[in-house]
C-alpha cells in the first residue's frame, strides 16, 4: 500500500483508487496532479486536499454549500471533459460530483473561501478540476461569516472591481 | 487605460508580437483570438485571481482550523461531509497534529 509522509497528518496510507487526478493541476500549482481527499470526523465538514507529490502542500476546503447553502455550480464544457461528463449533460450537481471551496486561513485576518473557482471532483472517474467561473456571481474571497456576526448564511460578496474591467474569454 | 473601438474581424497589436483579434461579438460576450509568443502567459483574469488565492491558501494557518470548524458548525446544524465516504481517506482523530 503506497504511503506519503505529510506535514499535517504524518504518514498517510492510501490505495490508488483513493487518488483524484487533476490533469491540469490547479492554477498556480499546475504540476500537482494527484491529490487525496482527507477527512477527520472531528473537523467535519472540512475536507483536506493533500498533494501526493508535494507532501507539504495541503489545501483546506469546505463543501461549497457549507459556505453558501444556495451555491449553484457551473462547469464549462472544457472542464466537463476533464471530469468525464457528457458535454451537453445539463444537471451538474448530482451524486457523482463533489464541489469544494478552497479556504484561505490567514494568520492575521478573516477566513475566506473561493467560490469563484471551486474544486469539482467526480466520484465516478476520480478526476478533479478547479472550475473557475467566468460569470461574476461569486467571489474568490467570499468571507466566512460567523453566526455571531450574521444570522443568515454568508451572502456572496461582489467580486473585485478589477475583474469587472476585464471580460476576456480566451 | 487606453480605450480603442474595434469591430469584428479587426485586431490590435501589443508590442511586436502580440495580436488580439475580435472574432465574435454578442450583447453579452466578446470572443477574442490572441496570438502571442509561447513565453507570454495569457490567462482569463479570474484564473489569475484564483492562482493568487490558491497560493495564499496553500500557506493557511493550521492553528486557525479548529476556530473555523466551530464557526461553520455554528451556522450549520448538520454538517454535510463529502459523502459517500468511500471517496475520501478518513483518518482517525487520535493524531492530534492539527487541532491544537
Amino acid at each position: 500500500m503506497p504511503s506519503i509522509s505529510t506535514k499535517q497528518f504524518g504518514i498517510v496510507q492510501f490505495v490508488e483508487e483513493d487518488v483524484f487526478e487533476f490533469p491540469n493541476g490547479l492554477p498556480g500549482f499546475e504540476s500537482e496532479q494527484r491529490f487525496l481527499c482527507i477527512e477527520r470526523p472531528a473537523l467535519r465538514p472540512v475536507v483536506f486536499l493533500q498533494s501526493i507529490a508535494q507532501t507539504d502542500l495541503c489545501f483546506i476546503t469546505l463543501p461549497a454549500r457549507s459556505v453558501d447553502p444556495g451555491y449553484e455550480l457551473e462547469v464549462a464544457a472544457e472542464e466537463r471533459k476533464v471530469l468525464g461528463l457528457a458535454a451537453a449533460e445539463a444537471p451538474v450537481w448530482d451524486q457523482s460530483l463533489a464541489c469544494l471551496a478552497i479556504v484561505c486561513l490567514p494568520t492575521d485576518g478573516s477566513p475566506t473561501a473561493n467560490l469563484l473557482g471551486p474544486v469539482v471532483l467526480s466520484r465516478e472517474t476520480h478526476k478533479g478540476v478547479q472550475a473557475v467561473r467566468d460569470d461574476r456571481r461569486y467571489s474568490a474571497l467570499t468571507p466566512l461569516q460567523s453566526a455571531a456576526s450574521e444570522q443568515k448564511p454568508a451572502v456572496p460578496s461582489p467580486v473585485e472591481k478589477s475583474q469587472a474591467d476585464r471580460l476576456a474569454e480566451v | 487605460m487606453l480605450i480603442i473601438r474595434r469591430r469584428r474581424g479587426e485586431s490590435i497589436v501589443i508590442g511586436e508580437d502580440i495580436e488580439i483579434e475580435i472574432l465574435e461579438t454578442s450583447p453579452t460576450q466578446v470572443k477574442l483570438g490572441i496570438s502571442a509568443p509561447k513565453e507570454v502567459t495569457v490567462l482569463r483574469s479570474e484564473i489569475r485571481v484564483t492562482r493568487d488565492v490558491n497560493r495564499a491558501a496553500s500557506s493557511s494557518d493550521p492553528n486557525k482550523l479548529s476556530q473555523l470548524v466551530n464557526q461553520i458548525r455554528e451556522t450549520e446544524s448538520s454538517p454535510t461531509a463529502l459523502s459517500p465516504e468511500e471517496s475520501t481517506v478518513v483518518l482517525p482523530d487520535e493524531k492530534k497534529s492539527i487541532t491544537p
